[in-house]
């Protein structure tokens, strides 16, 4: 007999939500994780009196308790978390701002936003309307298609429009630069411009939060870890921390095991890999691999990876000039050449506000607040910095993103308290990804759902991939995506 | 690619670039490998090339493993590993010397490790260290660059990387440093920051002797606010970095708040377990410190004494969970509680979700009854 059914590689988002699965589900899992803490990207620390959100801006997929059959709450009622959590709703999309040129904040609802676009943009409420039900349709027949809807019940509107890059369908819509740059504010998040970005992903993007509103957790998306790892214990299951595996064993092609850094030698039929593809399969048995797998991979490109700032200010929102719980800062209005700034250390063109104390998540003492200043960048730029120079450089890099902040909240540098800095080597070192890449592989169109397929088709029996790597990156994703394996996994044993 | 691609428009061209794509053949688990272990190594195998006897109680080790040793911030450490437990240094040589690292050990009375290390330790031995850690360096986003120093004891030890820095980099700081030491033959580094101080002009280093022979001419007694404020004229909101012995940081606390400086431009390094947990004001009242409870981790059970840390009673017994600055501030030492009272520590910084689900940082923790943990 096995020592366990399942082993489940890394307790990120995916890891953990499948192990969880797993083990609820009866089946006698161990997780092992690298690091200390669960999480992956959804951790936090402390500096100070603060502590510091890592990785989550704004939780998609929560909903209402009505929506609940088709959200995260659904899964967390499933793991038995739903009232060990306090979720924060913020009542903004974003903000966005272009310093000079314009400054737009939209409510997270889609008349609101509508009404605001219109305020700032007189003439343009029909458009946006328009826009938005093709967010809507797009949505609604995208989810269709990729759920197995026979082609023939399928509404054409997502064939016409779902692979066109988003900068197209804008310029259908709209002819003020301004109102495109604001509705394509979320590229940010995803790492590829309006010019590259396909439309059905910035109309998934776009909806999840309109619909769906953004969320965030008090005590973090840490809380949210901690309380999966939590369900998974609860049931029986066994997690090691400060341990990584380092092989994936198999017999006669199967995946039987898994060794450990300390050498031991771990067996189970099944095993659920939340680490990074490239590796995963570095882990294997190159004669076990199929060539069509090695083929699929080799025409990947390692995604993006980010630099943030994580500030602890002694002022309020309020004080600083904070009335958004996301903003999004743009230089100007040139999406792509801010996009090329990401693959360099010149200034940074745009960033990602966050302040985590509009709606307080709890990270920030009484009249202090925990804003992170983010743009997503890659890694290769720092790979090339010569660790000698590494340190100051970071600090360099950081200051041009508290500059671009301070033409948004004058004052705030004046404010810090504590500040940390992670570049894309930082988030290599805790997430052990290459590139430190925090979406797996490159989002460009190649990317597309429609393309690539590897949490279906692992090409190795036994062998499972979860998380941001075998499929879309980000945290709804990647936490459906290891329930979604981990209930495969049950439905395969029991048959 | 899914059956209902073919239906999309573009899709033909998307496949046709997938399909002409140059294989990326880079092996990334050796490149990945590579960049972590630059920059951020769980472990470093160092050897000692060197030893520097610098007081009767004090010796430098010079550490290194023949490659470039990762790269660190002026006043970080390393966790030195050894005799089943660890201890944390700072770092004291020149972040701009990347061939060695210095680790500066004085003798604590009654310690276990740093006697070992200085009673035993010799040039050609070789010890296992994490990687440069901490959060006490200078930031340059908002630390300034005109700053203060509080040394007492080896606390001068990050402070002279610090000085180093300055020195090897041709920076611009403004770096003036106050050292209290017990007596003149306990100076550490005298010499070489006397010669500095008198060659850059922008360090100052002054000695504060406690107990000073007859000879000595300079300042005396403690680092006291109507000192600190003649040594170093309005302080108006310059960085205080405070390192040295448990004692002093409440009185530099205290002597600062004198001042009217500001706590958030003041940085302690992080400073070991609190040597009595029970006079913190959260210790239950009627609990005895030295009194035994049962601590129980994976299966098995042992006495130990409630003032004893639980990373240190887990040590003990050959148990050892990861550990860094063993002062409450990495988490690496986290713990969950199964059963049972503990006493945190107020050194320790929990996140906010531990406290819900029931973990500490062992290396500030204390067992108040009979605990189970789990790790
Ligand atoms: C700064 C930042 C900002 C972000 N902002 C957002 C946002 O606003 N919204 C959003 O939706 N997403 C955001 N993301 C991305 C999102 O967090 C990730 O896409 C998602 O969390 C990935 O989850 P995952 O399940 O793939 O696992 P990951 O988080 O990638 O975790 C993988 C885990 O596997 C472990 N592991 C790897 N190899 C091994 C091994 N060999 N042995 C043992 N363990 C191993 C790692 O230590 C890690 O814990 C952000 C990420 C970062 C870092
Ligand atoms: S070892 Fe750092 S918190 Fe305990």
């Amino acid at each position: 007999m096995s020592d366990f059914d399942a082993i489940v590689i890394g307790a990120g988002n995916a890891g953990l939500t499948a192990a969880a699965t797993l083990q609820r589900g009866g089946k006698r899992t161990l997780l092992v994780e690298r690091h200390n803490v669960p999480g992956g990207c959804a951790t936090s620390f402390r500096r100070g009196r603060f502590e510091f959100e890592v990785a989550l801006h704004q939780l998609s997929g929560i909903g209402t308790e009505e929506q609940k059959r088709i959200t995260l709450r659904g899964l967390f009622g499933k793991l038995g978390i739903t009232d060990k959590l306090e979720f924060v709703e913020e009542h903004d999309l974003y903000r966005s701002v272009v310093p000079g040129v314009l400054d737009v904040t939209l409510p997270a609802d889609w008349d609101g936003a509508v009404d605001a676009l219109e305020a700032a943009f007189p003439g343009n409420r029909v458009r946006v309307q328009k826009f938005f039900d093709l967010v809507k349709q797009t949505t609604y027949w995208q989810m269709a298609a990729m759920r197995g809807t026979p082609a023939e019940q399928v509404d054409a509107v997502v064939f016409r429009q779902g692979l066109r890059p988003t900068q197209d369908v804008l310029d259908e819509h709209f002819d003020d630069q301004r109102i495109k740059l604001v509705l394509g504010s979320y590229w940010s998040y995803l790492g590829q411009p309006p010019s590259v970005l396909r439309f059905q992903d910035m109309a998934m993007l776009l909806f999840a939060y309109l619909e769906f509103k953004p969320w965030h957790l008090r005590g973090g998306s840490q809380a949210m870890s901690t309380a999966i790892l939590d369900s998974f214990l609860e049931a029986g299951g066994q997690v090691r921390f400060n341990t990584a595996v380092t092989r994936i064993l198999t017999r006669n092609g199967a995946v039987c095991g898994v060794r450990l850094d300390d050498g031991e030698e771990v067996s189970a039929g099944a095993v659920v890999s939340n680490a990074s593809t490239p590796l995963t399969y570095g882990m294997l048995d190159p004669d076990v691999v199929p060539h069509s797998v090695r083929r699929d991979i080799g025409s990947r490109r390692i995604g993006i990876s980010a630099f943030v700032l994580h500030m602890g200010l002694d002022a309020t929102p309020a004080e600083l000039g904070f009335n958004a719980s996301t903003s999004f800062v743009f230089a100007d209005m040139d999406d792509d050449r801010t996009f090329q700034a990401m693959r360099t250390l010149d200034p940074v063109r745009g960033i990602c506000v966050s302040s985590y104390d509009i709606e307080p998540i709890g990270f920030a003492p009484t009249g202090a607040s925990h804003v992170s200043l983010m743009t997503l960048q890659y890694a290769d730029a720092w790979d090339k910095v010569a660790p000698e120079d590494y340190a100051r450089t970071k600090f360099a890099y950081a200051e041009t993103l508290i500059d671009l902040l301070e033409k948004m909240t004058p004052g705030v540098r004046d404010a810090i308290e504590e500040v940390d800095v992670a570049t894309p080597l930082t988030m290599m070192r805790y997430l052990g990804h290459p590139g430190g890449a925090i979406y797996g592989f490159d989002q460009d169109a190649t990317e597309s759902w429609q393309f690539r397929n590897s949490e279906r088709e692992p090409g190795v029996t036994g062998l499972y991939l979860a998380g941001s790597w075998a499929g879309y990156g980000g945290f709804q994703p990647t936490l459906e995506a290891g329930a979604r394996v981990a209930r495969r996994i049950l439905r395969f044993t029991a048959a | 690619m899914h059956p209902i691609a073919e239906f999309f428009d573009g899709a033909a061209e998307i496949q046709a670039e997938i399909a002409q794509r140059d294989l990326d053949t880079t092996d990334h688990t050796a490149e990945t490998a590579r960049v972590i272990a630059r920059h951020h190594p769980n472990r470093l195998t160092l050897t000692v090339s060197e030893v520097v006897v610098e007081t009767a109680t004090t010796k430098t080790f010079r550490v290194g493993n023949g490659d470039p040793l990762p790269p660190f911030l002026a006043g970080q450490y390393v966790n030195v590993f050894t005799d089943g437990t660890s201890r944390p240094f700072a770092i004291s040589s020149s972040p701009a010397r990347l061939d060695h690292y210095d680790l500066t050990v004085r003798r604590v009375r009654g310690g276990r490790i740093s006697n070992q290390l200085i009673d035993a330790l010799a040039a050609g031995d070789t010890i296992t260290t994490t990687g440069p850690m901490g959060t006490f360096h200078h930031n340059p986003l908002f630390h300034g660059e005109d700053v203060v120093f509080l040394a007492g004891g080896s606390g001068v030890a990050p402070a002279m990387s610090m000085i180093r820095d300055i020195v090897d980099n041709d920076l611009e700081r403004r770096f003036h440093l106050i050292y209290g030491s017990r007596d003149e033959q306990d100076v550490i580094f005298g010499s070489e920051l006397d010669a500095l101080a008198a060659e850059l002009p922008n360090l100052t280093v002054d000695h504060v002797i406690a107990e000073p022979s007859a000879t000595w001419s300079g300042r005396t007694g403690f680092l006291t606010a109507a000192l600190i404020e003649e040594l170093t004229g309005p302080l108006n909101g310059r960085m205080v970095y405070v390192c040295g012995p448990q004692a002093l940081y409440p009185y530099a606390l205290e002597q600062l708040t004198v001042l009217g400086h500001p706590r958030r431009r003041i940085r302690f390094e992080a400073n070991g377990a609190p040597a009595r947990p029970e006079a913190q004001p959260h210790w239950p009242a009627d609990v005895d410190p030295a009194g035994e409870v049962t601590v129980t981790v994976k299966g098995r059970s042992f006495r130990t004494p409630r003032n004893r840390p639980l990373l240190d009673a887990l040590e003990d017994q050959g148990v050892q969970p990861e550990a860094a600055c063993r002062s409450g501030e990495c988490s690496l030492c986290r713990v969950r509680v199964l059963r049972g009272q503990v006493h945190t520590a107020e050194e320790a910084k929990l996140r906010m979700s531990d406290a819900k689900f029931g973990y500490t940082h062992s290396c500030v923790a204390y067992p108040l009854t009979d605990t189970e943990v789990d790790f």
